[in-house]
């Protein structure tokens, strides 16, 4: 009983004397709290794991402490990820914000603005939306009908490449569903869908205005025409190897 | 860019634009529509510089980037000018020969050159492909000899010259009138007199007054509009800015549709030249006459497309169409007179203005006025954009210019007028196209969309293609097309999976009626016509698929792949093609098709290269009738 007397309760382990001592002593000389101190001590032994060395050997308190430092660290890992998040999400709608500044903040524009975002993002972040509505002083439900009514909108994200097959008239006979069920058999996924990789997205459209090349495929940008389900595979693989080459030569750069 | 304040200003860069552009009397221009950039137009374009510069010609010839030329079945276009040397499907590969061999040496590659289909002989002249032959170019013209990014080229070729006509020559009230004499018609759908329109804003009381151009071309199978608004935008400009001087109209505005980006790009940039040179903006010209142009994207709606919904959308709100007790030309945008008209009926504003109301009534029909650019797509051998006179047959528009149905295969129907219009079958080819003919045998003009149909299409799977793409594009807002529209899918799934009966059919006659009479809009109004018009011309087909079968073997439920024994060669093709495993065989095996595994997809049938792969209709039938005799 004397001896639990002795020690000090702190971040829920119990020191010694000698260690409350030391801690205090050190918190003097350093003007860090307390928290910081364990957490600075903490970090140096996660160096040392982290560089393979043996730990050095822990007595049974000091082990508890670090188990609760770890704890700790994991929260403050949180809390700077959560920080790195409203840093983003600033950033976000610092963008949205200039979008909004290009149309003089018009109530009118809002369509114009909401296919800015979506071509900045790929899709309709809430974040993003609920600033519209702030700064425009429309109901966000009005911003939704919006964003679900036009076909170019999605309040989710998708995928890297947008995959479009025309289902127009003219591809249509001329086999455009052919191509879309080619599309879905190599992507794996149905039109509407995002891969899980979120690489593609893969959906169908009514017209692309390219009628003659018809059955037509667009990919982001890019026209294909005059398709056959055979050569779908052959493009879709293509867009997917461009990205692992990119990649490949990021990795050889650096 | 020095702003120009009069019109003899204007009148003066003309002419120094002309007396630069003589001093290079040898152009290659190479068509950047979307058609020809899909087919890499870009590197054709890149090698012809490098191959020009690499012959030191960089002096002499031009390389020009031109909107679509039309012919889009064969491109990459390129045309050597003055010569007029027309050549086809080019590739990068191709330009040091094209150089070497005609720009240096004056002879012709032959193997690029136009083969006539019949005799077999060689074209070298663009003028003399039966293509263009057979047209009459007067909006679509200019497209292939402008560079749409450059507001001097459509200057050298006269442009702008009906703005100043408008503004100096002319008061606001005779534009209209020179418009109202034409009797020039909207080229967007219902074919409703322009000048009409014009003059109901011009008169209508409240103040501002708006002008649209709509270039929301929503309708699958038709892109002219597109190719006007990409290839030559000042047109569209120069004919806006001369029909908001006649209705009293300071502001426009563009509705370009989200899917044409090229198109948007374009047209801002022709904007800011023309605003640059003072052509828009404060007092044009020194007119005293103000006006400026600005540009709505569309974000995917085919209903926007409608002049009422298209207005909501300019104002921000969702395009859904509202009732029209008061015309869009009396109370539009923001409650105020908006005269709003598709992009080829500005485009031949600037015509009438310079060539006079009287040549123009010389031009077309008794009530059709002028030419009309058709999208002549699908199964037919020249697909691309086709400008002909009104009154012109269909038989000629699809065998003269689109030179007829491929692969050997009997001609069907054409649909015109878009998801609104309807089938016309062969018997009336001889039909004269002008808006009321085409609505006299049920179907419409719509913005010009003509899609040729082969024996091998469906016309009960046409109708529910069309259906169901209405179905899917109806904004919700009225109950007759929201309901009525679904319940006639349900019908035509019915009929098309072989479950239907007679009454089917005249349940779905009779609920288009309450569609065609109850709904809102347009698209709800004319949405039963592809059912109607297929109904009227190919009823049979309707009554077959009732009996279980698909006489052009197209809807699923009613058709099954079988392997003929005698064709097949055993090659495996298909067996290895198969996403199934549904086809069982082996070398020098006969390969048979499991039915039950088999989903229809028709790989293997576009696989086998021995025909031996054929689809059979009516099996539902026959094996209805064992299981009564057995």
């Amino acid at each position: 009983m004397t001896k639990e007397k002795n020690k000090t309760n702190f971040v829920g382990v119990r020191l010694t004397k000698e260690q409350t001592k030391n801690l205090s002593k050190l918190q003097k000389s350093s003007e860090l709290s307390k928290t910081d101190i364990l957490l600075r001590g903490l970090e140096i032994l996660s160096e040392y794991y982290a560089l393979g060395l043996d730990r050095p050997p822990l007595n049974i308190e000091l082990k508890k402490l670090e188990e609760q430092a770890i704890h700790h660290l994991n929260e403050l890992k949180k809390i700077k990820q959560k920080e790195e998040s409203i840093k983003q999400l600033i950033q976000e709608l610092k963008d949205v914000d200039q979008i909004i500044d290009e149309y003089n903040g018009e109530k009118s524009a809002l369509i114009q603005i909401l296919l800015k975002i979506q071509a900045k993002n790929n899709w309709l972040p809430k974040p993003a939306l609920l600033w519209v509505s702030e700064r425009l002083d429309i109901p966000m439900s009005q911003i939704l009908n919006i964003a679900t009514f036009y076909k170019a909108f999605s309040l989710e994200p998708r995928g890297k490449h947008l995959v479009r097959v025309c289902l127009g008239t003219a591809c249509h006979v001329r086999g455009g569903p052919k191509i879309l069920q080619a599309a879905e058999q190599f992507l794996g996924i149905k039109s509407g869908e995002t891969s899980p990789d979120m690489k593609f997205t893969l959906e169908s459209v009514n017209c692309l205005g390219c009628c003659a090349l018809g059955p037509v495929m667009m990919v982001d940008e890019e026209y294909h025409g005059k398709l056959s389900p055979s050569k779908v595979g052959d493009i879709l693989s293509n867009y997917k190897n461009k990205d692992t080459k990119n990649i490949e030569e990021k990795i050889i750069a650096r | 860019m020095e702003k120009l304040k009069t019109t003899s200003d204007l009148e003066k860069l003309r002419k120094n634009l002309l007396n630069k552009k003589n001093s290079k009397n040898t152009c290659v221009s190479i068509c950047s529509g979307t058609g020809c950039r899909a087919y890499t137009s870009e590197n054709v374009v890149n090698a012809f510089i490098e191959e020009i510069k690499k012959q030191k010609l960089e002096n002499k010839v031009e390389v020009k980037r031109t909107g679509c030329h039309g012919f889009c079945e064969k491109g990459p276009v390129v045309v050597i000018h003055p010569m007029d040397i027309c050549y086809l499907q080019v590739k990068p590969e191709d330009a040091s020969e094209i150089v070497t061999q005609t720009l240096l040496k004056g002879k012709t590659v032959d193997r690029l050159l136009y083969t006539d289909q019949k005799t077999g002989k060689k074209i070298a002249i663009e003028s003399e492909i039966p293509f263009y032959k057979n047209q009459t170019r007067l909006i679509f013209g200019n497209n292939r000899k402008i560079d749409p990014k450059s507001i001097e080229d459509y200057l050298t070729l006269g442009g702008y010259k009906a703005l100043t006509k408008a503004l100096f020559e002319m008061k606001p009230a005779q534009v209209l009138d020179e418009v109202k004499n034409a009797n020039l018609r909207g080229r967007g759908g219902g074919g409703f007199p322009a000048g009409r329109k014009w003059e109901t804003t011009r008169n209508a009381p409240e103040t501002p007054k708006y002008v649209i151009v709509n270039c929301d071309e929503g309708d699958p199978g038709a892109y002219m509009d597109r190719s006007l608004m990409e290839g030559n935008p000042h047109s569209v400009l120069e004919g806006l800015i001369i029909g908001a001087y006649a209705i009293g109209s300071n502001q426009g505005y563009i509705y370009i549709r989200q899917e044409y980006p090229l198109a948007v790009e374009n047209t801002e940039q022709a904007i800011k030249q023309a605003q640059e040179y003072g052509l828009l903006g404060k007092n044009i010209l020194g007119s005293g006459f103000d006006f400026d142009i600005k540009i709505h994207r569309g974000a995917g709606a085919f209903v926007s497309g409608e002049s009422s919904a298209l207005m909501s959308a300019v104002e921000g709100h969702v395009g859904e169409p509202r009732p029209k007790y008061i015309h869009t030309a009396i109370s539009g945008v923001w409650d105020k007179p908006t005269c709003l008209n598709n992009v080829e009926t500005w485009a031949n504003v600037p015509f009438i203005i310079n060539n006079g109301s009287k040549w123009f009534e010389d031009i077309g029909t008794k009530t059709s006025k002028g030419t009309k650019i058709f999208s002549l797509v699908g199964n037919v051998n020249n697909t691309g954009l086709v400008e002909v006179p009104m009154g012109v047959t269909l038989r000629e528009i699809i065998y003269n210019i689109g030179g007829g149905i491929p692969n050997g295969k009997k001609f069907k129907a054409v649909q015109t007028g878009g998801p609104s219009g309807g089938c016309i079958p062969e018997n009336l080819l001889d039909l004269h196209v002008d808006f009321d003919e085409l609505a006299k045998v049920g179907s419409m003009m719509g913005s010009g969309g003509m899609i040729v149909m082969d024996e091998d299409t469906c016309m009960v799977d046409v109708a529910r293609y069309f259906v169901n793409f209405l179905a899917d594009e109806s904004c919700g807002k009225c109950i007759p097309c929201r309901e009525g529209l679904r319940h006639m899918i349900q019908l035509l799934d019915k009929i098309t999976s072989g479950n239907a009966t007679e009454k089917d059919i005249q349940l779905l006659e009779e609920l288009s009626e309450v569609v065609q009479m109850a709904s809102l809009c347009a698209l709800g109004q004319t949405a039963p016509n592809p059912i109607l018009s297929t109904l009227k011309y190919f009823r049979n087909e309707y009554e077959a698929h009732i009996r279980g079968e698909c006489p052009a073997r197209v809807c699923k439920p009613l058709i099954t792949y079988y392997i003929e024994p005698e064709k097949c060669k055993a090659c495996g093709l298909c067996l290895k093609n198969c996403p199934t495993n549904a086809i069982t065989g082996s070398k020098k095996q006969v390969h048979v098709i499991d039915i039950e595994k088999c989903t229809k997809c028709g790989t293997c049938f576009d696989v086998c290269k021995f025909d031996a792969v054929t689809k059979k209709t009516a099996e539902k039938n026959k094996k209805e009738k064992i299981t009564v005799t057995g």
